[in-house]
C-alpha cells in the first residue's frame, strides 16, 4: 500500500478516574512524499454525529485509491469525546463551555483552554482545514460552507470545490475568532465551516455526497489524483447580513413545522405554527416575511419567543436595503 | 421600594417568567445592582435580596438621598434557578454572552436586551458575577479593561483588591463590557461562592456595595470602614495549575497568606490514596483565588497567588 497510516492522540487531558480526555487523530500519507496537508475535524459539540460518517467515508475511499493520495490527510473525528457520550453540545466539565467558543486556546490555560491549543497548533500551517458540524434534534439545516474570515474571496473559491448548497460569509463577529476555523483563519491557517445535514434522510448518502465534495476540493488543491475537473455548479452565495432573514416567534408553544427546507417560499407564506394542546389552539401562524430560500428549520420542538424558527436566503431585500 | 416588572419571558408550560426591579428613591438613575445571570449564582442571588431588604429599612428611614434612586435586579434567569440548570436551558445559551442585546433576536438576546435597555441608564452599575471555573475567590472587585474603566473609584467598595482584568474575545459580548462602553461605571464584585451562600462573603459583599453607595452620596447608611483597596492586574497574579489528575485535597484555601514553597493542595489518586502531585506556592503571597472542586482533571489552574513582589 502506498500509503502510511497512523492514529494518534495530539490533545488531551487526564481526568481524575482512569481515563483522559483524548482527541485522536489518523494520519493518511503518501509514501512518495506529501504535496500538502489537509486536516478534516469533526465533533466539537458533542451533540453533531455526522461528521463521523463523513470521515468515515473519506478513509474508506483512501483505503479504496491510495495511489490517488499525493497529500497527507488528517482526520480528527471527535473533537469533544465526553460530549458525544452524554449527547452534549457542550463540553461537560468544570462550568461546560462551548469548545467552538474556546479557540485559539491557552497552553497555561484551564484543561479546555489547553487541548484547544494543542488542537489549533496542530492544524496550523495546513493548506487546508475544514470544521464539519451538523444538524441535531431541534434543527434542520441544508448544506452550508460558512467562512468567517476577514478575507473571504479566496476560501469561497475552495467553498465552491465541496458543492454545497449555499456559501455564507459570516459577518466578522468578535465571538467567531473563537471559533475553530475562525481561530485558523486568523492564524494563517485557511479553514472553514461545513454544516452537513441529513434532514432526516440516509445519513449515508449524505456523508458521501459531502465526501465527494471533499475530494473535489482535494483534487483541486493538488492533494488528490482527481483526474478531469468537472464543471461546478452555481452555488448560492450570502455576502451580506441583509440578505438573511432570520424568522422567530413570538409565542410560547409548541411549533409544528411545515417541512419547507431548501424550499423556495414566497413572501406570507406559512412555514409553521405554534399551537397550545391544553388550549387545543392555535397560537401563531408563522409566514416568511420575504421570499426567498429557507436554508434552516426548526424540528418539532417547544419554543419561546425568539426562537429561531427559520433562516431565509433572501437576496431581494438586500437589493431592497 | 416599587417593584416592578421588568421583562417577561412567557411560557408554555410553565408559569411566566419575570424579571423582577427594585427600585428605591427617585430622581437620577444612580445606581443599579444585579445579582444572577446564571441558574447556579445562588450567592449572588442572595447578596441582592439582602441589599433589598437593607435598602428597604434604609428607605423607611429617610436615607435615599433627594433625587437618587438605585435599582436591584436579584436574578434575570429564575426558570433555570429552578431548573437546576446554569445556562438559559431551552437555548442551551449564556445570557451573560449576549449583551447588549437584540429586541428581535433570540430569547437570551431578548433577556439581555430589556436588562441593558434599563442597566445602561444608570451612572454606576454592580454586577455580582461567577467565575467560568467552580471555585473561590478573596471577595474583589473587577473593572474590564475597555479603556474607559475607572479603578479608583472601585477603591470606594473598600474591598481589598480592584483587578483590573484584560478582556478576552468572549468577554466582549459581557454585560461589564457592554454596560462600560454605553458610558456607565461598571464593576463587577466577586462575593466568594456561587453554588452556595458563603454568610461571611455575603455580608462582606453586602457592606461593600452599601459602602459605595455612601460613598457616591446614593444613600445615607452606616456603614463600617473598608480596606485600603489595592489595584492589580493580570501579570500580579501567578497560576497554581495541577500536572496531575485526581481527588483534591486542599490544605490552604481562598485568603491565606502562604510562603513561597509552601505546600497547597494534595493531588491524589482517586482510588488507592496515594498522592500523585504536591503543589506548593510559586512565592510568597495571598490565595487568591481556589478551585473547590473535588475532582481535578490535568492541567487545571488550581490556585491564583497574588505575589507580594509584585
Amino acid at each position: 500500500m502506498p500509503v502510511t497510516r497512523e492514529i494518534q492522540t495530539v490533545a488531551g487531558a487526564a481526568l481524575p478516574i482512569y481515563e483522559s480526555f483524548a482527541v485522536r487523530r489518523c494520519r493518511y500519507a503518501p509514501e512518495s512524499g506529501a504535496k500538502g496537508r489537509f486536516c478534516l475535524a469533526s465533533g466539537v459539540h458533542g451533540d453533531e454525529t455526522l461528521g463521523q460518517l463523513i470521515l468515515f467515508e473519506v478513509a474508506q475511499r483512501i483505503t479504496a485509491q491510495p495511489e490517488r493520495l499525493a497529500g497527507v490527510v488528517d482526520l480528527y473525528p471527535m473533537l469533544n469525546p465526553l460530549g458525544l457520550d452524554i449527547g452534549e453540545r457542550m463540553v461537560p466539565v468544570g462550568t461546560r463551555l462551548d469548545m467552538n467558543r474556546s479557540f485559539p486556546g491557552n497552553p497555561d490555560g484551564t484543561p479546555l483552554e489547553r487541548i484547544c491549543h494543542q488542537l489549533a497548533e496542530d492544524m496550523r500551517g495546513a493548506d487546508f482545514v475544514l470544521d464539519i458540524h451538523s444538524g441535531t434534534h431541534l434543527k434542520h439545516e441544508l448544506c452550508e460552507a460558512r467562512i468567517t474570515a476577514k478575507e473571504p474571496e479566496p476560501l469561497i473559491a475552495l467553498a465552491r470545490q465541496l458543492c454545497p448548497d449555499l456559501i455564507w460569509v459570516y459577518p466578522d463577529r468578535i465571538a467567531y475568532e473563537a471559533s475553530l476555523s475562525g481561530a485558523l483563519c486568523g492564524m494563517g491557517t485557511p479553514s472553514m465551516l461545513l454544516q452537513a445535514d441529513e434532514r432526516g434522510g440516509d445519513p449515508r448518502k449524505t456523508a458521501a455526497r459531502v465526501a465527494d465534495g471533499i475530494f473535489r476540493l482535494m483534487a483541486h488543491l493538488g492533494l488528490w489524483d482527481g483526474g478531469a475537473q468537472e464543471s461546478l455548479p452555481r452555488i448560492p452565495c450570502i455576502r451580506a447580513e441583509a440578505e438573511v432573514v432570520r424568522v422567530t416567534c413570538q409565542r410560547p408553544g409548541m411549533y409544528v413545522p411545515h417541512p419547507c427546507i431548501g424550499m423556495k417560499v414566497s413572501a406570507g407564506q406559512v412555514i409553521g405554527r405554534i399551537i397550545d394542546a391544553l388550549d387545543g389552539a392555535v397560537l401563531e401562524e408563522i409566514a416568511s416575511p420575504s421570499a426567498g430560500l429557507v436554508f434552516s428549520q426548526r424540528c418539532y420542538s417547544s419554543v419561546y419567543p425568539g426562537t429561531l424558527i427559520a433562516r431565509i436566503f433572501s437576496p431581494e431585500r438586500r437589493d431592497n436595503a | 421600594m416599587k417593584k416592578d416588572i421588568l421583562f417577561t419571558v412567557p411560557s408554555y408550560f410553565r408559569d411566566d417568567m419575570n424579571i423582577m426591579g427594585y427600585r428605591f428613591g427617585k430622581g437620577e438613575k444612580s445606581c443599579a445592582v444585579l445579582g444572577a445571570l446564571r441558574g447556579d449564582e445562588v450567592q449572588q442571588l442572595y447578596v441582592c435580596s439582602r441589599l433589598v431588604s437593607y435598602l428597604r429599612e434604609v428607605e423607611r428611614d429617610g436615607g435615599i438621598m433627594p433625587g437618587k434612586s438605585v435599582l436591584i435586579i436579584p436574578t434575570a434567569i429564575g426558570f433555570s434557578m429552578n431548573a437546576g440548570e446554569r445556562l438559559w436551558a431551552p437555548e442551551n445559551m449564556d445570557i451573560n454572552r449576549r449583551f447588549p442585546g437584540d429586541a428581535d433576536g433570540s430569547t437570551t438576546s431578548r433577556i439581555a436586551d430589556a436588562l441593558f435597555d434599563r442597566l445602561r441608564l444608570y451612572r454606576y452599575g454592580v454586577q455580582l458575577t461567577s467565575f467560568y471555573q467552580p471555585g473561590s475567590f478573596v471577595p474583589h472587585v473587577r473593572v474590564m479593561d475597555t479603556g474607559r474603566q475607572n479603578p479608583d473609584l472601585g477603591c470606594e467598595f473598600g474591598l481589598p483588591y480592584v483587578y483590573v482584568r484584560t478582556p478576552r474575545s468572549a468577554d466582549k459580548a459581557t454585560l461589564n463590557y457592554a454596560w462600560q462602553l454605553a458610558g456607565t461605571q461598571a464593576y463587577s464584585l466577586y462575593a466568594g461562592k456561587t453554588r452556595e451562600i458563603d454568610e461571611a462573603a455575603a455580608e462582606q459583599t453586602l457592606r461593600a456595595i452599601i459602602r459605595f453607595l455612601n460613598g457616591r452620596g446614593i444613600i445615607r447608611s452606616d456603614v463600617t470602614p473598608g480596606h485600603a483597596s489595592s489595584v492589580i492586574a493580570d501579570g500580579d497574579l501567578l497560576t497554581v495549575s495541577a500536572a496531575s489528575a485526581g481527588l483534591l485535597r486542599r490544605i490552604k484555601f481562598a485568603g491565606a497568606h502562604v510562603r513561597r514553597g509552601e505546600q497547597l493542595a494534595f493531588i491524589m489518586n482517586p482510588c488507592d490514596g496515594s498522592v500523585r502531585e504536591t503543589l506548593k506556592a510559586p512565592a510568597t503571597g495571598m490565595l487568591f483565588y481556589v478551585q473547590d472542586g473535588p475532582f481535578i482533571a490535568e492541567g487545571s489552574p488550581v490556585f491564583q497567588v497574588l505575589s507580594n513582589t509584585r
